[in-house]
């Protein structure tokens, strides 16, 4: 019965997964560009009222629409991801190709794996984005050094596969360089895993984003990030304005998911065999 | 190999997510229990004669008074040779009478003779001596430069001898407490010792302090034995007070709006107010440690005169105060010392706009104003952290748009301020009960000296007024000249004047007060640190 209710096979259900949290992800940033400086600007007598038609998510206590600050919170936070990701997957492909070169390099790239990931991520994170003065760039730098050794030890592993194919030894014994092999037969094969773990990065990276940000470390309180609007949130819940965290929260949750959806059915559309396996 | 990374990982992150779920589970579990014990607990009404205060204000160096302690209000353990009555009359204290000789430089001092400290020695000329000895080389904020030297005459007698006439050094003798001389070293700050009508029995950094009964206070007696200190954040103070746990704790105005059961809200009106400190002088220099300094926009006073008329203060303090506060016209509002003249008629966007076309400032199609391509624009800078002067600097900028003044606000730490503040204007607080204060913010003698006058103003006919009054030997000649300062007809400090600051609000200091706890009447509150609403504790009762 269930079978045959199914309409969509397995590879059709994965990119209509892909499309749908796709379009909601654009929404999200649109409609965050599309928001005009109306919207967040102060109204007085609007102040502190809860959910309604008008303000969906309510208004914080000088009369700002919860929505718009969300969605702008969003967009920025968006950004962040993506420039830290993007950032992070460079370092990744760039450290696991250097482990290609000859033993030496490669267990010190395992080294380095081994020490950024034997510190919990949030005081690396924390150090780092202090270190870099903190603000969008502190953030960003922070963020980009600390999310690139899961990834790299997947591609370092990858690499040493290929590394090790017939092929790539007959390459070597016809005299080309290592730069040649690295770039015209690892390189080709690590690109699906390298999107994947790029679109997977997404996630960490905003969520440890807010994170820092919530505890005072990362972007300034000027900032209509996810972060500030969570910790200011927190000062109004004991007199009984819970829209003020809620919504929010909910909203990076549901982002968050989304891009952890977008990752993973990637995975299996681009990398079948490892994707299955999940 | 490749999988088993994979794999891992995977592992890895499933585990944290049901390690998440687990602490919200945790969390939850401690939030319900913690909600149910809460109300079990009912207020017990009986006449204690202990109190619990959650007022915040624990003192960063202790509580010596040579360094700064009580200089905000009520020492508590110390007492002072002056103080002020509601009124801000001056009244003795540990003094008897003094006697000021006719060149302003001499005062002498008569101490009451029955003094003791909490540790049962009397309280000597000596003592006296060696505080103010103390204070002048402790390089606090106290400022005793002025001090030539201090003499005891004989047991009940001291003589203080200035190099300059300076009507407010009587100030200091309200503000400083005496410690006593034979128990004083390094760690007094953590066990004062002293005359005042309480004396502490234990201090736990970070939480609490407890205090009782001085039985040597020389004084009236409080009513209450025994007092604690509880020192909370806003949040945990206001939830305390729900809970019926403590007897008076200090809330921002977002939580005055509630109603406690049992507690009331008592508003003590203030002069800690908050104001924009403007960049008086026009861009170009430095200062020695390479802050820039001045600020073109904010250099014309056309610009601070438009913000000062145009601003709705009204609006900000029921908007962003929740009405819990009053317009502020100057750093100084209803003490002996303020210029009822200076108030202005705010609020009018007509005249700011004929004030701003009349010196040039024109509207582009943009709608922001600018003068020889100049944009009369200008970011605020506020300390990040403090919600209330970021609501404020936020709504300020909301209301200069309809003037065509284009505020940005941005929030920074105290560091980077103390390097911006001198080219940004600020969003800063100040209050004293101190005239002293306002010597400090206008005159041209402080200019770039920490946070005074970082506006670099300067008149020198202010300047004049202000020595006039430092060197004024009585009170009231004093008080001619401080207002005089402000504005004396044709120029001034003040926004009728030169403008060098838009004061904008009084904060009212707001606190729940058990309902059957009487505190009567208190005076006008200073700005922020210490617990000065406790100076008249002996007042306190049940009802």
């Amino acid at each position: 019965m269930g079978e045959r209710k199914r309409m969509l096979n397995l590879r059709q259900r994965t990119i209509a997964m892909i499309i749908v949290a796709i379009l909601f992800l654009f929404g999200m940033v649109i409609s965050g560009f599309l928001i005009n400086a109306d919207k967040l600007t102060v109204n007085l007598d609007m102040k502190n009222s809860a959910p309604s038609v008008s303000h969906l998510f309510g208004t914080d206590w000088l009369g700002r629409d919860m929505l718009a600050r969300t969605l702008k919170g969003l967009t920025l936070s968006m950004g962040v991801g993506l420039l830290a990701a993007f950032l992070s997957a460079g370092i990744a492909l760039l450290l696991s190709l250097l482990a290609s070169w000859n033993k030496r390099i490669d267990s010190m790239v395992t080294w380095l794996i081994d020490l950024f990931l034997s510190v919990p991520h949030i005081v690396l994170l924390i150090l780092i984005s202090f270190a870099f003065g903190g603000g969008f760039k502190g953030v960003v730098i922070g963020l980009a050094f600390t999310h690139w050794p899961s990834l790299t030890r997947l591609l370092r592993a990858e690499m040493l596969q290929i590394k090790s194919a017939e092929y790539v030894g007959v390459s070597h014994r016809l005299g080309k360089s290592r730069r040649w092999i690295a770039l015209h037969h690892l390189l080709p094969h690590l690109i699906p895993q390298l999107f994947v773990g790029f679109i997977l990065l997404f996630p960490h990276a905003i969520l440890h984003e807010s994170a820092i940000t919530f505890l005072g470390f990362g972007l300034s309180t000027e900032q209509p990030a996810i972060g500030v609007i969570l910790s200011e949130s927190m000062r109004y819940l004991s007199t009984g304005m819970w829209w003020l965290a809620f919504f929010p929260g909910l909203s990076l949750l549901l982002m968050v998911a989304l891009f952890d959806l977008l990752g993973r059915n990637l995975k299996k559309l681009i990398d079948p065999f490892h994707g299955q396996k999940a | 190999m490749n999988e088993l990374a994979y794999a891992s990982i995977e592992r890895e992150y499933n585990m944290k997510q049901r390690e998440k779920f687990l602490w919200i589970i945790l969390g939850l579990l401690v939030f319900i229990l913690g909600a149910c014990s809460g109300t079990t607990e009912n207020e017990s009404d009986q006449e204690t004669d202990e109190l619990i205060l959650a007022i915040g204000g624990e003192p960063d160096n202790g509580f010596d008074p040579t360094t700064g302690w009580g200089r905000y209000g009520s020492p508590l353990f110390q007492s002072t040779l002056f103080t002020y009555d509601k009124d801000f009359n001056i009244v003795n204290d540990l003094a008897t009478s003094y006697s000021l000789s006719d060149d302003g430089l001499t005062w002498t001092i008569d101490l009451r003779d029955d003094v003791r400290f909490s540790d049962e020695e009397p309280l000597t000329a000596e003592d006296v001596k060696f505080t103010f000895e103390t204070a002048k080389t402790s390089g606090s904020i106290i400022d005793l430069n002025n001090l030539e030297e201090v003499k005891s005459i004989d047991n009940d007698t001291v003589e203080f001898t200035l190099k300059e006439p300076e009507s407010t050094f009587i100030y200091l003798l309200v503000s400083t407490g005496i410690v006593p001389k034979h128990v004083y070293d390094d760690t007094y700050n953590e066990n004062p010792v002293g005359s005042g009508p309480y004396q502490l029995v234990q201090w736990d950094k970070g939480q609490q302090v407890i205090v009782e009964e001085n039985p040597n206070y020389y004084g009236e007696k409080p009513n209450f034995s025994k007092l604690t200190f509880l020192f909370l954040s806003e949040d945990a103070a206001f939830a305390a007070a729900k809970a019926g746990e403590v007897d008076v704790a200090s809330v921002p105005p977002a939580f005055a709006n509630e109603e406690v059961e049992g507690m009331e809200l008592i508003e003590l009106e203030s002069v800690d107010n908050r104001g924009i400190m403007f960049p008086y002088v026009a861009e170009g220099e430095e200062t020695a440690d390479g802050a820039p300094i001045g600020n073109d926009v904010t250099a014309d006073k056309a610009i601070r005169k438009a913000i000062n008329i145009g601003v709705d203060r009204q609006t900000l303090v029921d908007g962003v105060l929740e009405g819990f506060g009053t317009p502020a016209y100057s750093v100084a509002d209803n003490m002996p010392w303020w210029n009822e003249d200076t108030v202005i008629e705010d609020n009018d966007p007509e005249k700011a706009k004929q004030i701003l076309e009349e010196s040039g400032w024109l509207e582009n199609e943009s709608g922001v104003r600018e003068k020889d391509g100049l944009p009369a624009e200008f970011t605020l800078l506020y300390p990040a952290g403090d919600q209330i002067r970021q609501s404020l600097s936020i709504t300020f900028a909301e209301l200069m748009k309809p003037l065509g003044i284009q505020v940005k606000t941005e929030g920074k730490s105290w560091n980077e301020l103390e390097n911006l503040m001198y080219s940004n204007p600020v969003m800063m607080g100040w209050g004293s009960h101190d005239p002293l204060e306002i010597y400090n913010l206008y005159s041209s003698e402080t200019r770039g000296i920490g946070y005074y006058n970082a506006n670099y103003y300067a008149n020198p006919v202010v300047d004049d007024y202000l020595k006039q009054a430092i060197r004024a030997t009585s009170e009231e000649e004093a008080n001619k000249y401080w207002k005089k300062a402000q504005w004396d007809g044709e120029t001034g400090f003040s926004s009728l004047g030169d403008a060098p600051w838009a004061w904008l609000v009084n904060l009212n200091h707001l606190y729940f007060v058990n309902a059957n706890l009487e505190i009567g009447e208190q005076k006008i509150q200073p700005h922020g640190h210490g617990w000065p609403i406790t100076d008249f504790i002996e007042q306190w009762h049940w009802q």
